[in-house]
């Protein structure tokens, strides 16, 4: 079937773009806090979309970089009294070595193993920094940067991650590289023929999602100014991400953005009833997995052939 | 020498109580492929189960059970029938995610109920200990390795001689082939997930009895689970043996040489070498 | 015809999602016949003995079964009114013993009562089933799987017995012996239906036959009236 592309997409992204850029000028306080909210968890989220979504990487182990890529940037800022901007890449760059790691281990399992695995790694992390000295133990680290930047700042780099993130997905979706994840997930025949490659393919898109996620994380941290290892370290960011992608749809490059905003809205309305916040999040991914297995974006794509950002080249071939 | 028999004994005796733990988890993949994420959740529902009836009855944990089981039979049967039958297929995400989204309402059900304080259910044998020489065998502790031990018997003997049994174990085998025999193949994953659940409840109540509880040790033990399973093999009831003991012994000697605040940390870590060298687990057969 | 029908599909059409895999077919089956359905790949067979199976549910007509209205009963729910199918492809159990393959056999109600004698019968017809018991299925040849199949069929004490490609990928020796067993079987009053490839040998063993085109009966009669060359243009649709 040959399929137009939606016509105005370039437009909706714009406008949308200029929104978001342009929040801290006409937006309040408490709007910013939302847009920054969004944008984080916009940018882990597709992270984790491609790895689960696309490359057949189910990770419960995110925070692993997310704790990784705060500490290193809390130790690096509030210890050596390097630029916050620097520590927080070097947030990702650890997580990347983090990655390349864990990869010894888990890329040898397959499925639920390898799901298990990266969970496992990440309790090993929280383990290990609360008893370690160096991080203060459980207590927990405050970041304190030579220079501070204002909410605003942190609002900006908070949006360059999301866009960041977005665009990685694309890029490599729309590469050699995400043609072959993609004709794995299509057929599996291919996917055994092709052993090699798709390894390394793999392999790349786990080290590119510890890259973001880590940087993201230490955004995030910035913001927060605190980091301990039993948040830091939390499944329940994996599940905050798990959520967002099964609401907005896996698989798509769309999804993580509409998950985002539903839970970013949805956790702040519901922030007031404390646990009932995840209680109904949990219901409604359950529901959604029932009634509409694709989220609502893979289920708006199928029903209408609505495609913001098409992972597939223009004019290409469905496949079956 | 003398010092590590203590750890040497316990962890035989905890590893017992992990293998229980891992039971339903273990079966539950061995016949429908499904990893169970909220297993420990749903464990540790049965530890505030038992605890509510102790507090509020009055009785013996023990006794609890007569209530806690079969709840838990019940609560496995609707979540398999009604949930999760529905979205088992070739995909292995779908089960796999409605079960994690299971495991969070489950643990914020529980928080909303009980408190995040921590629980445990006291019992007259919660200190006693046995003297052996110089080894201390505290009676709980044996009470798990006993309890352990008769329900992985009875589960063996279940699945190896009753036509239940049996025709869950055919239906695990070939789906369709099992309704050709007359199995009503919904119903009997229903029922299999409902044994779990049994042994669940069991392993809920001694862990309540043993250690301290809140609504979000569940996925601690989830992890335990998946230790002992893939030291032992997935699907395997004696792998699960093994694996519980291997784990705690892991646990338990690592703590000794390393101070407590290593225990768990330590734990992980031998799984995880467990897993790189031996993907299929220590006893588990390749795929 | 030797005796009353036990068996009586009344104009059934069964599809698969869009796809219309019966049409119209009618068939009655005496008791103690052994009737043979013969076709090509995709002529519908596998189909209507699934049916016959309570597997698929037609979308209309009627199937009766010793009186009884069985279409739409469920799948898990013929076998108890004593239809029982070999399916093709064996599909024994694998990671079970054969014996406890024989014992999910006999689990419906009504064949719980005599599975000891049950067992001993099926043993005195294939021997191997017995001195292999407590070996894994998956550990058998082909052949014994076949014997297997059959045998777990037959712990569900059937009144009709369906067989669906029984001598696929089989050596020769072996069809025959599995042939034989099948007679004797016969000869106690069990109602055989038999989906074959092999023309010749249907029509040989069968009393009664059916051809099957594109999901219609093409042709019927008594197997000894049935011309093999009729059989051969019915078949391929000439």
């Amino acid at each position: 079937m040959i399929r137009e592309p939606f016509k105005y997409r370039w437009l909706v992204l714009g406008a949308l773009f200029i929104l978001l850029a342009t929040l801290p000028v006409w937006g309040s306080d408490y709007m910013l806090l939302l847009g920054l909210l969004f944008c984080l968890y916009a940018a882990l989220s597709q992270m984790w979309n491609l790895l689960t979504g696309y490359s057949g990487l189910l990770s419960l182990g995110q925070q692993a970089f997310i704790g990784f890529g705060g500490y290193t940037m809390a130790v690096t800022t509030s210890y050596y009294n390097i630029n916050i901007w620097l520590s927080i890449l070097a947030g990702g760059v650890t997580s990347v070595l983090l990655a390349l790691f864990m990869s010894l281990f888990i890329f040898r399992m397959s499925g639920i193993f390898f799901a298990i695995g990266t969970w496992i790694f990440a309790e090993i992390l929280m383990l290990w920094f609360s008893n370690w000295e160096y991080v203060k133990y459980g207590t927990g680290l405050f970041v304190k940067p030579p220079n501070p930047p204002s909410m605003t700042m942190i609002y900006y780099a908070a949006l360059t991650m999301g866009v960041a993130a977005l665009a990685t997905v694309y890029l490599i979706l729309r590469s050699k590289i995400g043609l072959g994840l993609m004709a794995m997930r299509d057929n599996e025949a291919v996917s055994s023929s092709m052993g090699v490659e798709i390894f390394r393919s793999k392999l790349f898109c786990f080290l590119v999602a510890a890259f973001i996620t880590g940087t993201t994380a230490g955004v995030l941290y910035v913001f927060q100014i605190f980091i301990q290892p039993y948040k830091a370290f939390a499944i329940d960011w994996t599940v905050s991400l798990v959520f967002i992608v099964i609401i907005g749809g896996i698989g798509t490059i769309e999804g993580p953005i509409v998950g985002s905003l539903i839970f970013v809205l949805l956790s702040q309305y519901l922030s007031e009833y404390g646990h009932i916040s995840l209680l109904l999040l949990g219901i409604i991914a359950i529901i959604i997995i029932l009634v509409a297995p694709k989220g609502i974006m893979g289920t708006l794509q199928e029903k209408t052939g609505f495609e913001l950002l098409s992972p597939r080249r223009l004019f290409s071939e469905e496949p079956g | 020498m003398e010092a590590l028999m203590q750890p040497v004994i316990n962890g035989i005796l905890l590893g017992g109580l992990y293998a229980v733990i891992a039971l339903g988890l273990t079966t539950m993949f061995g016949i429908v492929k499904l990893v169970n994420l909220a297993h420990g959740d749903l464990m540790i529902l049965s530890s505030y189960l038992s605890l509510a009836l102790v507090t509020y009855l009055g009785i013996n944990p023990f006794v609890s059970l007569i209530f806690v089981v079969p709840i838990m039979f019940v609560v496995g049967f609707a979540l398999q029938k009604y949930l999760l039958n529905r979205v088992l297929g070739k995909e292995m995400e779908p089960p796999l995610l409605v079960a994690f989204g299971v495991s969070i309402i489950l643990q914020n059900l529980l928080l909303l109920v009980f408190t995040p304080d921590a629980k445990g259910i006291m019992t007259v044998i919660s200190v006693k200990t046995i003297q052996l020489g110089n080894i201390h065998l505290p009676v709980l502790y044996l009470a798990d390795f006993v309890i352990g031990c008769l329900v992985i018997f009875f589960l063996r003997l279940f699945y190896n001689k009753s036509f239940l049994g049996r025709a869950i174990r055919a239906a695990s085998d070939d789906v369709g082939a099992a309704r050709l025999m007359g199995i009503d193949t919904s119903n009997i994953f229903a029922i299999a997930m409902g044994i779990a659940m049994i042994t669940a409840a069991i392993a809920g109540v001694l862990v309540g009895m043993t250690f301290t509880f809140y609504p979000h040790t569940g996925p601690q033990y989830l992890i335990i689970s998946f230790g002992v399973i893939i030291i032992g093999g997935l699907g395997s009831m004696r792998g699960a043996f093994v694996g519980g003991i291997i784990l705690a012994e892991a646990q338990l000697l690592g703590a000794h040489f390393t101070g407590p605040g290593y225990q768990l940390l330590i734990g992980y870590a031998v799984l995880l070498i467990i897993l790189a060298i031996r993907p299929q687990g220590l006893f588990g057969q390749a795929h | 015809m030797s005796s009353a029908p036990i068996l009586k599909i009344d104009q059934i059409d069964v599809f698969y999602g869009d796809f219309h895999a019966l049409w119209d077919v009618s068939l009655t089956i005496s008791k103690g016949d052994i009737v043979s359905i013969i076709g090509a790949n995709g002529a519908g067979k596998s189909t209507l003995m699934y049916t016959i199976a309570g597997q698929h549910v037609p979308a209309n007509g009627t199937i009766e079964f010793m009186g009884d209205r069985i279409d739409g009963m469920g799948p898990h729910l013929s076998v108890g009114k004593g239809i029982a199918l070999v399916p093709e492809g064996r599909r024994v159990f694998p990671r079970l013993t054969v014996y406890d393959n024989l014992i999910i056999g006999a689990y419906t109600p009504r064949a719980r009562a005599n599975i000891d004698e049950n067992i001993k019968k099926i043993h005195d017809l294939f021997p191997i089933l017995a001195e292999r018991g407590n070996q894994r299925s998956i550990t058998l040849s082909g052949g014994e799987q076949q014997m297997l199949a059959i045998g777990r069929a037959l712990m569900s004490e059937p009144e009709l017995l369906l067989c669906d490609e029984i001598s696929l990928g089989l050596a020769p020796v072996v069809i025959k012996s599995i042939y034989k067993q099948l007679e004797v079987i016969s000869q106690e009053g069990l109602t055989i239906v038999l989906v074959e490839q092999d023309v010749k040998r249907s029509l040989r063993f069968a009393d009664y036959a059916y051809v099957m085109l594109e999901g219609k009966i093409a042709l019927q009669g008594k197997a000894v009236e049935l011309g093999e060359d009729q059989v051969k243009k019915a078949y391929f649709g000439m």
